[in-house]
C-alpha cells in the first residue's frame, strides 16, 4: 500500500486524521490507563471524540473483567462508557464459543470469575474455576474424572493456574472432538499496582505444548475482536482508527482489518521497534508498523479542542 | 552397520545380525521408561538382557530424562524390577546431569530457584548446589511474595506442585540476564503405563520461555550434555562403540544421532514404526530415524543363546 507510515501525529495532520474516521477503537492498558491511573487527558479525549460524533469502543485482551467490571473501572477513573462499547476477551470468548463454535456442552475453564460470568450470560456452563491442587499419585492424575459434557477447553488468565489444571486440560484435549480456545497470547499481564506478571500467553503455551495442539485465539491480533465490534455496530474499516500501545496486538489487528492505526508511547512498544519493523523485509513485520504515533493520546486534544 | 552418509537404515534386525551388533559394541546406553519397564512393571526379558550384557563385561548405562527421582531411588527401582547389577554410577538422569552442569559447567556461585520436584532438589543438594527453599504462605500472592537474594539460576523440570506464583517468581528472577535459565528436559508429555499421558517438563519450560522471552538451556536428551557426563565418567568411550537404545524418536534417536552413536528403537514405548517411516520420508528429520529396530529389547536375548 502506498503512503507513508510511522509518522508523528500533530497539528493539521491530526485534524485530518480525525476527520477521516467515524469510529475509534482504543486498547486500554497502556493507552487510556496504566494500572489504576488514567493517562492524563485521556478521559477528555474520549469525551471530545464522542462530542464530535465519533463512535468509541474499547478493545482489550485482558480477560479478568466482565464488560460491567470494565465500565465500573472506567467510571472510577473518569471515563464515561457503557457496556455496549466494551469488548474484553472474557466477553468475546463467550461470544466466539456461542456463535462461531456453536458450542453444545460445557467448557473446562482455566480462567477467571469474569470469564465464568460472561459464559453464563450466553448460557454456557463451565467447570474448573478456582484453585485446583495436586493430590494422590501420577496414576490418579491421568485418571481424573472427566465430565462427559465438556466439549471445549478455554484458557484465559488464571492466578490459580497449577499443574493439576494443566493436567485436566490435557486430558480433555486428548479427545479430538474437544475444542480448544484461548483468550489471547499476551506474554505479560499488567497489574493494578503498575507491575506485571506472566500473561495468558504463558499458560496457553503450556497447555498447547502438553496437548501438542494449537488453540484458536480470540484476542488481538486475531480479527475476531474487530468482527465483534463491526457486527454489532456499523463500522467501516476504512473509516476506523485503532489506537494501541502494542505493535504485535493492537497495530497488527488494525493492519489485519484494514483500519488506520495509531501507536501511543505510554505503554509497551517504542518508535524504534516500529521503525525496525518498517525496515525489515518481512511482510508479517510490516503489519506491525503504525500509520501514526503520538507520545500519549492526550496529544490529540489540540485537534479536538481547536 | 553404522550410517556413513546420514542415511539411517531403520530396519528390524534379528538373529545373527543382533549377535553381530552386540559383539561389535562396547557401550550400551538404555533409556528406561518404555524400554526397560512401564511404570512398576518390567518389560519381559529386559532384566535378563541387561544382566547378560553386564556379565559379558559390556559397559551399560541408563540415560533418562525423568527428573522426578534421585538416583538412589532409581537403584532401588532397578533392583525391585530384577536389574540386580545396576549401581549408582550406571545411572544418568536429567536431574543428576543438571546438578553436574550447575556445578562443573556453570560453576554456580549463588542459589538456584527450582521449579521442580523434591527428587530434583535432592540431586542438587547432593552436588552441593544451594536451592531456594520454597515456603510460601498459603495465601501469598504475586503482590507480596518474597524474592530470594543471590539467585543465579532458574531450573525447570517436572513439577506437579506448579503454581502461578512459582511461574511469576521464576520470571522475576529471569529478568536478570546473568541468571541462568535451565530445563531438565523438554518432553511435552510423558506416557503412563495405562496409555494415558501427563504434562511434561517441556510444557512448563514453554510457559517460562514465553514469560521471560528467553530460551532455556535444555540438559536432557536430545541435547548432548548427558553424553558428555557419561563420557567424562568412562574415559576412552568411543562413540563408534556405542549403541543408544530408546523408545522415543524425538529424544532417544535424536540424542544418539547428535552424539554420533548408532541407534536402536524398541517398539514397546512411545514411538511406532509409522512415525519412523514418516521421518524417513522427510528431508529434515533424518537424524530422528533409527539405525535398527526391535519389537522389544527382549529380542536381544537371542544373542546370548
Amino acid at each position: 500500500m502506498a503512503g507513508s507510515k510511522c509518522v508523528r501525529l500533530s497539528g493539521e495532520l491530526a485534524k485530518q486524521l480525525l476527520a477521516s474516521v467515524d469510529s475509534v477503537l482504543f486498547d486500554c492498558d497502556g493507552v487510556i490507563w496504566r494500572g489504576d491511573q488514567a493517562i492524563p487527558g485521556a478521559p477528555r479525549v474520549i469525551e471530545l471524540l464522542k462530542e464530535h460524533g465519533k463512535k468509541v469502543f474499547f478493545v482489550t485482551n485482558n480477560s479478568t473483567k466482565t464488560r460491567k467490571m470494565y465500565v465500573d473501572k472506567m467510571s472510577t477513573l473518569g471515563f464515561n462508557a457503557s457496556e455496549d462499547e466494551v469488548f474484553g476477551t472474557a466477553y468475546c470468548s463467550a461470544i466466539y464459543l456461542k456463535t462461531v463454535c456453536k458450542l453444545q456442552g460445557k467448557v473446562y475453564l482455566i480462567g477467571s470469575n469474569a470469564m465464568k460470568q460472561e459464559l453464563e450470560a450466553v448460557g454456557i456452563q463451565q467447570t474448573g474455576l478456582g484453585p485446583d491442587h495436586i493430590f494422590g499419585k501420577q496414576t490418579d492424575w491421568a485418571n481424573v474424572p472427566l465430565e462427559p459434557d465438556v466439549k471445549a477447553v478455554l484458557v484465559g488468565f488464571d492466578e490459580h493456574f497449577s499443574y493439576m489444571k494443566l493436567n485436566r486440560a490435557l486430558q480433555y484435549l486428548t479427545r479430538m472432538d474437544c475444542l480448544f480456545v484461548g483468550t489471547n497470547r499476551d506474554t505479560r499481564l499488567p497489574l493494578e499496582g503498575g507491575t506485571a506478571v506472566p500473561g495468558t500467553g504463558c499458560l496457553l503455551q503450556a497447555v498447547e505444548t502438553a496437548a501438542q495442539r494449537q488453540a484458536a485465539t480470540v484476542g488481538k491480533p486475531s480479527r475476531f475482536m474487530f468482527d465483534c465490534v463491526a457486527s454489532k455496530f456499523h463500522v467501516e474499516p476504512g473509516r476506523c482508527l485503532m489506537v494501541g500501545d502494542r505493535l504485535d496486538t493492537d497495530i497488527m489487528l488494525g493492519s489485519n482489518c484494514g483500519l488506520k492505526t495509531l501507536l501511543t508511547l505510554t505503554g509497551v512498544s517504542t518508535v524504534a521497534e516500529a521503525e525496525a519493523n518498517q525496515k525489515s523485509g518481512c511482510s508479517e513485520r510490516q503489519g506491525m508498523v503504525p500509520d501514526y504515533y503520538v507520545e500519549s493520546i492526550a496529544d490529540l486534544l489540540p485537534a479536538l479542542q481547536g | 552397520m553404522a550410517a556413513t552418509y546420514g542415511f539411517k537404515a531403520c530396519r528390524k534386525i534379528r538373529g545373527a545380525q543382533i549377535r553381530g551388533l552386540l559383539e561389535a559394541k562396547e557401550f550400551f546406553l538404555f533409556d528406561c521408561d518404555g524400554v526397560l519397564w512401564h511404570g512398576e512393571k518390567a518389560v519381559a526379558g529386559a532384566a535378563q538382557v541387561v544382566n547378560s550384557l553386564m556379565r559379558q563385561g559390556k559397559n551399560v548405562v541408563f540415560v533418562t530424562n525423568n527428573s522426578t527421582r534421585p538416583r538412589d531411588k532409581y537403584v532401588h527401582k532397578f533392583y525391585r524390577l530384577g536389574f540386580t547389577a545396576v549401581a549408582l554410577e550406571h545411572i544418568f538422569s536429567s536431574s543428576y546431569c543438571s546438578a553436574l552442569y550447575l556445578r562443573d559447567v556453570a560453576k554456580l556461585r549463588g542459589q538456584v530457584f527450582v521449579v521442580g520436584c523434591d527428587g530434583l532438589r535432592d540431586e542438587l543438594r547432593e552436588a552441593g548446589i544451594p536451592c531456594v527453599e520454597e515456603a510460601d504462605e498459603p495465601d501469598a500472592t504475586i503482590y507480596d511474595c518474597a524474592l530470594a537474594a543471590d539467585v543465579k539460576a532458574v531450573l525447570v523440570g517436572h513439577d506437579d506442585k506448579l503454581t502461578f506464583l512459582k511461574l511469576a517468581k521464576a520470571s522475576c528472577y529471569l529478568k536478570d540476564p546473568n541468571c541462568l535459565f535451565l530445563a531438565t528436559d523438554n518432553d511435552p508429555w510423558h506416557p503412563l503405563s495405562s496409555g494415558r499421558i501427563l504434562p511434561g517438563s517441556g510444557s512448563l519450560m514453554a510457559a517460562l520461555e514465553v514469560a521471560s522471552g528467553r530460551k532455556a538451556t535444555v540438559i536432557g536428551k536430545p541435547n548432548r550434555y548427558m553424553f558428555e557426563c557419561i563420557s567424562s565418567q568412562f574415559p576412552g568411550m568411543d562413540p563408534a562403540q556405542c549403541l543408544m537404545v530408546g523408545d522415543r524418536l524425538e529424544t532417544d534417536m535424536l540424542f544418539g544421532s547428535n552424539c554420533g552413536l548408532d541407534t536402536m528403537l524398541t517398539l514397546t514405548g512411545v514411538s511406532q514404526m509409522e512415525e519412523a517411516h514418516q521421518y524417513e520420508n522427510s528431508e529434515e528429520y533424518q537424524s530422528l530415524v533409527p539405525d535398527y529396530v526391535v519389537d522389544t529389547i527382549a529380542d536381544l536375548l537371542s544373542a546370548f543363546e
